[in-house]
């Protein structure tokens, strides 16, 4: 079984995610999830790569952190965050956020309060590669 | 010692993922932040956060203990 929390460098599946979730509850009535992708294009430039630097024992600690908070926040049955590193090329899978509740609005909420706080919480950094040259991503409210 | 590191793009400004700053009794680590700003001012005009051992800190007037592990960081962009 894969851990709840985790920083990789290989491509995800948002099934095996959802299944891995379901299967802590049977209570479970709905399951808010965001998938956050690499664009192509950025700033009116083409992107041909975005390579992740990360500080890997905060941000893993810190991910652990925003999951059992959102638990207690909103009351989840379970939840699942998943971030890659490595280089990824446009249309690439980047983060994967699941949370899982009794009723459908605690779910969407928390789902959406995570990947806020995960901006905002956890070391990770983005440089977009292109064809002008390389820039390290200024994060976006 | 102090083990200072970097990632990203501070890590790209000072030119190195890791440095290390001998440690002196009563180090504060707004000193640590003074003295390696001094050396590299370019870099730490984007530093707005620090960790201490692997932790956020938002008093730069802690005590730094032998051994530390000190990060001085960009704002994230993850996700």
């Amino acid at each position: 079984m894969l851990a709840q929390v985790r920083i990789q460098y290989e491509d995800f599946s948002q099934d095996e995610e959802i299944n891995a979730l379901k299967s802590a509850s049977k209570r479970m009535g709905g399951i808010g999830t965001f998938l956050g992708c690499a664009r192509d294009f950025s700033e009116g430039r083409d992107v041909s790569e975005i390579s992740f630097d990360a500080y890997g024992s905060m941000a893993l600690s810190e991910m652990n952190k925003l999951r059992s908070d959102a638990i207690e926040k909103f009351d989840l049955l379970d939840a699942r965050i998943v971030h890659r590193i490595g280089t990824v090329k446009g249309g690439d899978n980047i983060v994967f956020i699941a949370a899982g509740a009794e009723r459908r609005v605690a779910a969407l909420e928390a789902c959406r309060w995570m990947i806020d706080e995960l901006k905002q919480r956890v070391p990770i950094w983005k440089k977009e590669i292109t064809p002008q040259g390389d820039a390290w991503v200024v994060p976006h409210p | 010692m102090i083990r200072v590191l970097f990632f990203g793009p501070v890590a790209e400004r000072i030119g190195a993922n890791s440095i290390q700053v001998e440690y002196r009794q009563g180090m504060l680590l707004q000193e640590l932040r003074d003295e390696l700003a001094a050396f590299h001012s370019r870099a730490f005009e984007i530093v707005s956060l620090v960790a201490l051992n692997g932790e956020h800190v938002r008093d730069m007037a802690l005590p730094l203990a032998d051994n530390s592990e000190v990060v001085f960081m960009s704002k994230f962009s993850g996700g």
